[in-house]
């Protein structure tokens, strides 16, 4: 019995105090949601209301979608700013190739196709050009916002298909269908990170990238795969956003995605480095923004001290997650 | 010598989480000695170190230093009473020059506030001179070898004109020549009547330069007393409680077919390198630091890319320009520096044992946790690992049963042959000592082992094998009965040097 007295994990040993902040730093995030939700429906009634529910969900969707792929890339030890451009683009030409083929799925794919080609090649630059993630994807953003510009003259571009309206605008049950597509795709995340080995590499890949390629990980594929991913999550997100109001404007659409998505990761308690975080924190820092701004207009508090809320709310996260 | 002892550490007491890592441990420290400090991983002497640096603050217990009662309640306070701690994991700065880092947070300025650069230089140069050292203070710390890094560290603390140097294993990466060099230095500092406290596993060196000892065992002091009338076995009998052989691993099989065969390898660390492993065969690598055997083994597992030469596995020419490739072929790697190379962190320990062979675990691309608990049981019990629950992160355990639970990522990878980077690096004797079997064990079931080691002594107790490294080249090739340590020193220094015959 050589090495004893290993400093083991030992549940027994730990006093209430120690539980207590085991608890927090587990589920910090749902914990601030609790509070965040019991308070707000003190402060405004109509709060609670039903309907007021659904809308906060229907609000999130598109950037939960987004949040589910920013938690992949923060999670992998990268970082994706070109998404709000990306959707832009992805949604201008879908809306061209849709009035073009007068086929919603035509459409559809399209959308899917070039929000994953563009993640494709922020995953080349990233793996195989080794740019840092940030600077690959800040010339995405500017990239993608600039040809989607380009195609649409600065203005916006309207659907003429009847029915495509219909993928935003249906609901299911009390659903509206984009919550249930926030849903579906956050439960594929979630399978894609915890049953199968993607997760486990992306986890690895975001901790120790050496220790990873000396795991025998294919860690260059990893990457391209994780911002193709968030291509994809991006493609699905632009089709909502399209469909909502049958257009999309290649100048603003989009514009400041990427901040509520990072805003929602960070909430949710992954670290800004990788390897360490949930999906499910994820889940709970898109619904926390979402009560957030939905508080705010219910209370009347002015749209441009929106912003500062939000930004006060990211610092005290940041804060409360570095205590562990 | 006065009665009054310039360090004295009394019942000194300290949990973490409600376990007890120190049970009431005292501590004294003459001026101008060299105090040992023994113990296996875990036995408590960092945390005592860290009481003592100002680092933790004990639970009850008092320090008394010239015979006044201190209280350490920061690094800063115990700096000014003259203590500095070289830590085991080196803290450089590598974006910054040699000398920024000597002098960093104590910079040289002249009245108006500006760095006196020179005079820096001069300073750092004279330090380092003194370990016989000769680096450019304007190199880049990135750019420097693990162990100049070591150097540096060290270096630092004689800056700071220390009362008291605590040392946690300095030479872990130092080649031999370099270490006599610090012992040399050690004992100049004595005779100015600084004192040192080193931790260190290597007994040998222990016995070399210090004067006095003290071995703690599972947070309480077993036994403290003059180096002079110990031998090695009795201090190791107390580390461990029981006594260890240092003896050769017997372990006489016939070999297999040859499983590797390297054939003029060459690329800017290593030049035309030749060596076969057959199956059975457990074959070592040592040399000094800058010998080219962690980059050559690197290349070979396909982290590095640009080498020419021929690589046969099996019998077959193959081309690996990735670990994954390596791993199809059928190679393994146990790198150095666990912690930068092999532990994943933030995973938990079964997570990190399946990591390079996922395949097993998964069914329709699923994973099965059921299947890694179960795999995880059977190395845990093979291996020894010593963990009460297999889903905390992995850096919760010690440096050994980490090691082990990288063996067993390799061992489910199930490859030919396996490639062990000095595999007890920071790891201490009883965990050795497993790890050494389990590689004989291997060997005997028919896997072709490389191991790698700086410690010759390590190389002569477990390889049939010897290969002598001496820049990039191998100098001497021995099977275990011929070899020495003296020879394979003679041969790693370079001052002897003959064409390898076949081994």
């Amino acid at each position: 019995m050589a090495n004893i007295n290993v400093k083991e994990y030992q549940p027994e040993a730990r006093t209430t105090k120690n539980r207590l902040s085991w608890l927090w730093a587990e589920y910090s995030v749902i914990i601030a949601f609790i509070i965040l939700f019991i308070g707000s429906s003190v402060l405004n009634p109509r709060f609670l209301d039903i309907n007021n529910q659904l809308n906060i969900l229907m609000q999130v969707s598109i950037i939960g979608i987004i949040a589910m792929g920013m938690t992949v890339v923060m999670l992998s030890g990268g970082i994706d700013l070109s998404v709000g451009s990306v959707l832009a683009l992805a949604g201008v030409i879908s809306v061209l190739a849709l009035n073009a083929s007068g086929s919603i799925l035509v459409g559809v794919l399209t959308a899917l196709l070039v929000g994953s080609f563009a993640g494709f090649l922020n995953g080349l630059m990233v793996a195989k050009g080794r740019i840092a993630s940030f600077i690959a994807t800040l010339g995405m953003m500017a990239g993608a916002r600039s040809i989607a510009l380009y195609i649409a003259d600065g203005g916006s571009v309207s659907g003429e298909v009847s029915g495509f309206t219909a993928i935003a605008n249906s609901d299911f049950w009390i659903f509206d269908v984009p919550v249930l597509i926030f849903f579906a795709m956050t439960a594929l995340v979630y399978v894609l990170m915890h049953k199968i080995r993607f997760g486990r590499y992306v986890y690895a890949l975001g901790s120790n990238e050496k220790a990873a390629l000396l795991s025998a990980i294919r860690v260059d594929r990893m990457k391209i795969g994780v911002y193709t991913l968030i291509g994809t999550l991006v493609g699905v997100a632009a089709v909502i956003e399209t469909s909502r109001l049958n257009s999309i404007s290649s100048s603003s659409s989009g514009a400041q995605y990427e901040l509520d998505a990072i805003a929602a990761v960070i909430i949710g308690g992954t670290r800004m480095t990788g390897g360490r975080g949930k999906i499910i924190g994820t889940l709970f820092g898109v619904l926390i923004l979402g009560i957030l701004n939905n508080m705010m207009n219910l209370m009347n508090v002015s749209p441009h001290l929106q912003g500062f809320v939000k930004g006060l709310i990211i610092i005290i996260a940041v804060v409360f997650q570095k205590r562990e | 010598m006065t009665e009054n002892p310039f360090i004295k550490m009394q019942t000194i007491k300290k949990s973490f989480n409600g376990v007890p890592v120190l049970k009431g441990v005292a501590l004294e420290v003459q001026k101008g000695e060299i105090h040992a400090l023994l113990g296996e991983n875990g036995a408590g002497k960092s945390t005592l170190m860290n009481i003592l640096g100002g680092v933790h603050q004990p639970d009850s217990g008092t320090i008394y230093i010239d015979g006044k009662e201190e209280k350490m309640l920061d690094p800063r306070i115990s700096q000014e009473h003259g203590i500095s701690f070289i830590h085991q994991e080196l803290n450089m700065v590598s974006d910054l020059r040699v000398y920024e880092n000597m002098f960093l947070g104590s910079e040289l300025r002249s009245k108006v506030g500006f760095l006196k650069v020179e005079e820096m230089c001069k300073q750092t140069h004279e330090i380092l001179a003194k370990l016989g050292v000769d680096i450019d203070p304007k190199e880049y710390v990135r750019n420097l070898a693990t162990s100049y890094k070591q150097l540096i560290e060290i270096s630092k603390a004689l800056l700071h004109n220390s009362r008291l140097i605590i040392m946690d294993e300095p030479t872990t990466s130092l080649a031999e020549h370099e270490v006599s060099r610090l012992f040399g230095l050690m004992k100049n500092l004595k005779k100015s009547g600084v004192s040192i406290i080193y931790i260190s596993h290597k007994l040998k060196e222990i016995k070399e330069v210090c004067d006095r000892y003290t071995v703690l065992r599972d947070g309480e002091l077993v036994r403290t007393g003059s180096m002079e009338h110990e031998n090695i076995e009795t201090i190791t009998k107390t580390m461990v409680g029981k006594a260890i052989s240092q003896e050769r691993f017997l372990h006489e099989h016939p070999f297999g077919r040859v499983v590797l065969e390297v054939d003029g390898l060459t690329s800017d660390a290593f030049k035309n390198i030749d060596f076969t492993v057959r199956k059975g065969e457990i074959v070592g690598f040592t040399g000094l630091a800058g010998d080219g055997r962690t980059e050559l083994f690197e290349s070979l597992f396909g982290f590095r890319k640009k080498y020419t030469g021929e690589v046969k596995i099996n019998g077959q020419a193959v081309k690996i320009d990735h670990p994954r490739k390596a791993l199809k072929a059928g190679l393994g790697l146990v790198p150095r520096d666990r912690k930068e190379n092999a532990i994943i962190k933030d995973l938990s320990v079964l997570h990190n044992m399946s990591l390079s062979s996922m395949g097993n675990f998964e069914k329709r691309g699923f994973i099965r946790d059921k299947e890694e608990r179960k795999k995880f049981q059977f190395y845990k019990e093979a291996l020894n690992i010593k963990v009460h629950n297999p889903r905390i992160t992995i850096d919760k355990l010690s440096g050994g049963n980490q090691q082990k639970v990288i063996i067993a990522k390799w061992l489910e990878a199930e490859t030919e042959l396996l490639i062990f980077d000095n595999p007890t690096q920071g790891i201490d004797i009883g965990a050795k000592q497993e790890i050494y079997q389990q590689i004989v064990e291997l060997a005997k079931l028919g896997k072709a082992v490389i191991i790698l080691s700086s410690e010759a002594p390590e190389v002569l107790r477990i390889c049939h094998t010897i290969n002598v490294m001496f820049q990039g080249e191998i100098t001497a090739r021995f099977s275990a009965e011929e070899a020495n340590e003296e020879e394979i020193m003679n041969y790693a220094t370079g001052s002897k040097r003959e064409v390898a015959k076949i081994g």
